[in-house]
């Protein structure tokens, strides 16, 4: 399965701005793989010409043997990859349970005139999105929450329901993009165990950018190092911990 | 059609599209800084016009005085309508904002009808400004021709306040970074009561000549001028005040010669400034010389 | 009883309740006050549905009124009979076909409906394209445009002077009627996974297009189905006042519908209709502030334009102080109003 997933050469400029230079990687399925780097290096970058969100300068996004580059966002996560956002994205003013079960919309079968006229065949279709949604929160302990506005969890929390929200779209590739950002050291650990669990409960694979060098170097089988937009290491944690490139660009800057 | 009447209708296009342009610059200037069509610039136009109406009929002051002075108060009526309207909104959302603004042009309408009354009043022109010379043979009114001097001295001399003085700079920064520009220690409420002052300002020597040239003032006189002129804002690329005053040309030279050329066209001619916007939006949405809008994720 | 049950049950009481209230003033209201609930019905189906677009989706649109001078032009000319046209445009002749046809009111309304919304999808592409301010603009745009073209095209509209003599169709049970399926419809778009999707958008368009929500698709819906009851509430006011000319359907009348459901709470259906309930009621009490008066002892001169300046102070007085206006988001719910009269869950 060499054709599983695949990053060839991408190129993102913003005016004069390279942010992102000849990025290229490989996934497995099944893979769990990490993307560090210290700030404004381009990770972030790299996420959004996965998902559509920016179209690259250059460069192909390949999956499951297509060419999806440049795909509308909407049309990238059909295919089957899902996010988190860094700065925490949810529906605030609606509710946890809702917040999940908008992920659902998208292989809806009904028609909104169904909807609009109170179908039966709508209604059971409603009442099987929302019993999958609870069943997504029960997963990641928010269950207990369901009905709460999804603005008013706590931060952790917050994290959490990105998380189920991605998952809920039922993808083969999730991108975490600094899922433990904020959270204290025990938040941490047990995001860790969380991760793995849903990988091998969903058969997913996991791409995922982080800060906490502890988090990602215990979890990821694979690293890739980006600094100023270029690929500067590549390898097992072990190989990226002992790099002289990677500690060079990350003790270069202060913080 | 001889030469002449294209020669004619070039003027009068220059002269409406510096109008246009001269009010463009208010929401070019704010939209640049607050992200906001302030509905109500319009309608500032319209306050300009009455107050210079009251100043030389009430207070029989000299159109020399008058015009000048009613500038300067419709300058302080914009930071009072930026005080009442907008800045109780800072953080609110965007839409609010807007209708907040919506609300605000409404109201200095209908108060205007229920101060003033909605029957047109006549504007007196100063005799000055009625001449007529011929230039090529075109017999021209030389208002018309003063417009579009004075457009450009004003555009010069605000240029010199943004890009010479401190206070320019630092709305050149708000307008590049709002947040980066609070956190720099700028006090950017004084920066924004600056900002709404000069576009103002502008938008009453814009209404003044508008009187001037239509000689009659009404309470809903500012209206399409005021939407023309965002229109002529977005073509020259919002948040750039040059562009505003040549979109404001365009525009203005795009209205007159349309007319000219398609006379069966002209009860359209309100929809003309619509239809350059969808397309301007559809193809090229930040104007002629806007730069690209960032959408961060 | 399910709880559903019991909300069933109640919900067809109540628009019973509605029906009787309705049926009493019918027979011994005066014309005033039945004038005022026909008001109000049309008013409730115009906020409810342009809530829709602006509460729920989250964009301000700005172009209602583009969509109920095409509803109402489309509804009065199907109603008018070949005679009456042609009396009617002695200007210019009414072009073919619309100068034959001729169709039962119920069938004018519902074409008048679908009319606005084929004209809701011909704008839609420019009007998605942007977002924001921009987004109200160009609606605001289409609404001019739409006015210019009432104003110029003759042949159809019959220009400037307008349609009159219109057959006075529109009595309590159409226009309630129509109100009521109205609610009823958009409440269940609302409530339902359409509904949660265009509820996406207005919180975070960016998240919402990662959990593979298509806006373009949800705002076009969106837009549709609010055009297509704001045509059909054009139909119903034509019949009402019987005669339309392109002033009537000015920006004026946007801003009273934006008034509506901001003092009713964006995004809460039943703050459009308490909303609209309490313009077309306040909105004929306050006719007062512009009639003179005479109360015998002393007279007092009316002051045109006083009640647009009361009703914008209105708007900006709630969007400054009270941005979430009577309702919030909330909705009206039976299980509210029970447990606010102290019922006890075990009584089912
Ligand atoms: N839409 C955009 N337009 C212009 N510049 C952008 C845009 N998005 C990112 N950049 C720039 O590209 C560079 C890389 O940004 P990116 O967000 O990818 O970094 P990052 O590695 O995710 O950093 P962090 O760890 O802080 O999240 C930065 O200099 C940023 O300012
Ligand atoms: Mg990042």
């Amino acid at each position: 399965m060499g054709d599983f997933f695949q990053l060839n050469d991408l190129v993102m400029q913003f005016g004069g701005l390279t942010a992102v230079k000849d990025f290229s990687i490989e996934l497995q399925a099944g893979e769990l793989v990490g993307l560090i780097g210290p700030n404004g290096a381009g990770k972030t970058t790299v996420f959004n010409m996965i998902t559509g969100f920016l179209t690259p300068t250059s460069g192909q996004v390949r999956w499951q043997g297509e060419e999806i580059t440049g795909f509308p966002v909407h049309k990238v996560t059909a295919q089957g990859i899902a996010r988190t956002f860094q700065n925490i994205r949810l529906f605030t003013d609606l509710t946890v349970l809702e917040n999940v079960m908008i992920s659902f919309h998208q292989r809806i079968r009904t028609f909104f005139w169904e909807a609009m006229l109170g179908f039966p065949t709508y209604r059971r279709e409603e009442k099987r999105i929302r019993e999958s949604a609870m069943a997504f929160l029960q997963e990641l302990g928010l269950a207990h929450l369901a009905k709460e506005k999804a603005g008013g969890l706590a931060y952790g929390q917050q994290r959490r329901l990105e998380i189920a929200r991605a998952l809920a779209t039922r993808p083969k590739l999730l991108l975490l993009d600094e899922p433990a950002a904020g959270m204290n050291p025990q938040e941490t650990n047990e995001l860790a165990v969380l991760v793995r669990e849903l990988r091998d409960k969903y058969a997913l694979t996991i791409f995922l950018i982080e800060h906490d060098m502890k988090f990602v170097m215990g979890l990821c089988e694979r690293i890739k190092v980006l600094d100023y937009g270029i690929t500067i290491a590549e390898g097992t944690p072990a190989e990226i911990q002992s790099n002289q490139a990677v500690i060079k660009a990350y003790l270069g800057e202060p913080k | 059609m001889t030469g002449t009447i294209l020669f004619q209708q070039l003027i009068n296009g220059i002269s409406l599209g510096s109008l246009y342009g001269l009010v463009a610059i208010g929401y070019t200037m704010v939209y640049g800084i607050l992200r906001l069509i302030n509905f109500a610039h319009g309608d500032l136009l319209m306050f300009a016009a009455y107050t210079a109406i009251y100043l030389i009929g009430i207070f029989t002051l000299p159109w020399q005085i008058s015009f000048p002075l009613a500038m300067v108060i419709t300058g302080l009526m914009g930071i009072v309508l930026d005080r009442c309207a907008y800045r109780p909104l800072r953080d609110a959302p965007r839409i609010s904002l807007l209708i907040s603004a919506i609300g605000a042009s409404f109201l200095l309408e209908n108060l205007a009808i229920v101060i003033i009354g909605g029957i047109p009043k006549g504007f007196p022109r100063p005799p000055m400004f009625d001449h007529v010379i011929t230039i090529l043979g075109v017999r021209v009114q030389v208002l018309t021709l003063y417009t579009p001097v004075i457009t450009i001295v004003l555009l010069l001399g605000l240029l010199y306040i943004v890009y010479r003085t401190k206070v320019g700079k630092a709305m050149r920064a708000a307008s590049k970074d709002f947040e980066a520009t609070r956190l720099m220690g700028i006090n950017l409420d004084r920066v924004i009561a600056i900002t709404f002052f000069l576009g103002s300002f502008l938008a009453a020597a814009g209404g003044i000549m508008w009187a001037m040239k239509y000689p009659q003032v009404n309470p809903f006189m500012g209206v399409f001028p005021g939407l023309k002129a965002f229109i002529a804002a977005v073509l020259g690329g919002i948040g750039n005040i040059v562009g505003a005053v040549i979109g404001g040309f365009l525009l203005g030279l795009g209205e007159i010669m349309i007319v000219a050329f398609f006379p069966e066209v002209s009860q359209y001619k309100d929809a003309f400034a619509f239809v350059i916007l969808i397309l301007v939006l559809l193809f090229r949405p930040t104007g002629i010389m806007g730069e690209p809008m960032i959408d961060k994720t | 009883m399910s709880k559903e049950r019991r909300n069933l049950l109640l919900n067809i009481m109540g628009i019973l309740v509605l029906f009787v209230i309705l049926y009493l003033f019918n027979e011994y209201g005066t014309d005033y006050q039945i004038r005022i609930l026909n008001n109000m019905a049309v008013f409730i189906t115009l906020a409810v549905s342009y809530n829709l677009v602006n509460g729920i989706c989250g964009i301000l649109h700005l172009g209602p009124n583009a969509f109920i001078t095409i509803g109402a032009y489309t509804s009065a000319l199907l109603t008018m009979s070949a005679a009456e046209k042609q009396m009617t445009y002695i200007i210019v002749p009414l072009v073919w076909p619309l100068n034959v046809l001729h169709t039962p009111f119920v069938v004018s309304l519902l074409l008048g409906g679908l009319m606005a919304a084929v004209f809701a999808f011909a704008i839609s592409f420019p009007v998605f394209r942007v977002r924001g301010d921009y987004l109200a603009i160009v609606t605001l745009g289409f609404g001019e445009v739409i006015r210019v073209l009432a104003n110029a095209l003759q042949g159809v509209t019959n220009g400037p002077l307008g349609l009159k003599g219109l057959v006075p169709y529109t009595n309590l049970w159409w226009s309630w009627g129509v109100a009521v399926l109205t609610i009823i419809a958009i409440t269940k778009l609302i409530n339902s996974s359409y509904g949660r999707a265009m509820k996406s958008i207005r919180e975070d368009e960016i998240a919402a297009r990662a959990m593979g929500i298509d806006p373009f698709k949800h705002l076009l819906m969106a837009f549709l189905i609010s055009a297509f009851f704001c045509g059909v509430a054009g139909g119903l006011l034509a019949h009402l006042i019987t005669t339309i000319s392109p002033t009537l359907f000015t920006f004026f009348l946007t801003f009273n519908l934006l008034i509506i459901i901001v003092v009713g709470g964006l995004g809460s259906t039943t703050g459009a209709v308490i909303g609209a309930a309490l313009f077309a009621w306040g909105g004929e009490a306050l006719r007062i502030v512009e009639r003179p008066t005479d109360l015998g002892f002393l007279k007092i001169p009316g002051i045109p334009g006083m009640r647009m300046v009361i009703f914008s102070i209105i708007l900006m007085l709630v969007i400054i102080f009270a941005r979430r206006g009577i309702m919030g988001r909330s909705e009206f719910s039976w299980d509210w109003l029970l447990s606010k009269l102290g019922w006890k869950e075990k009584g089912f």
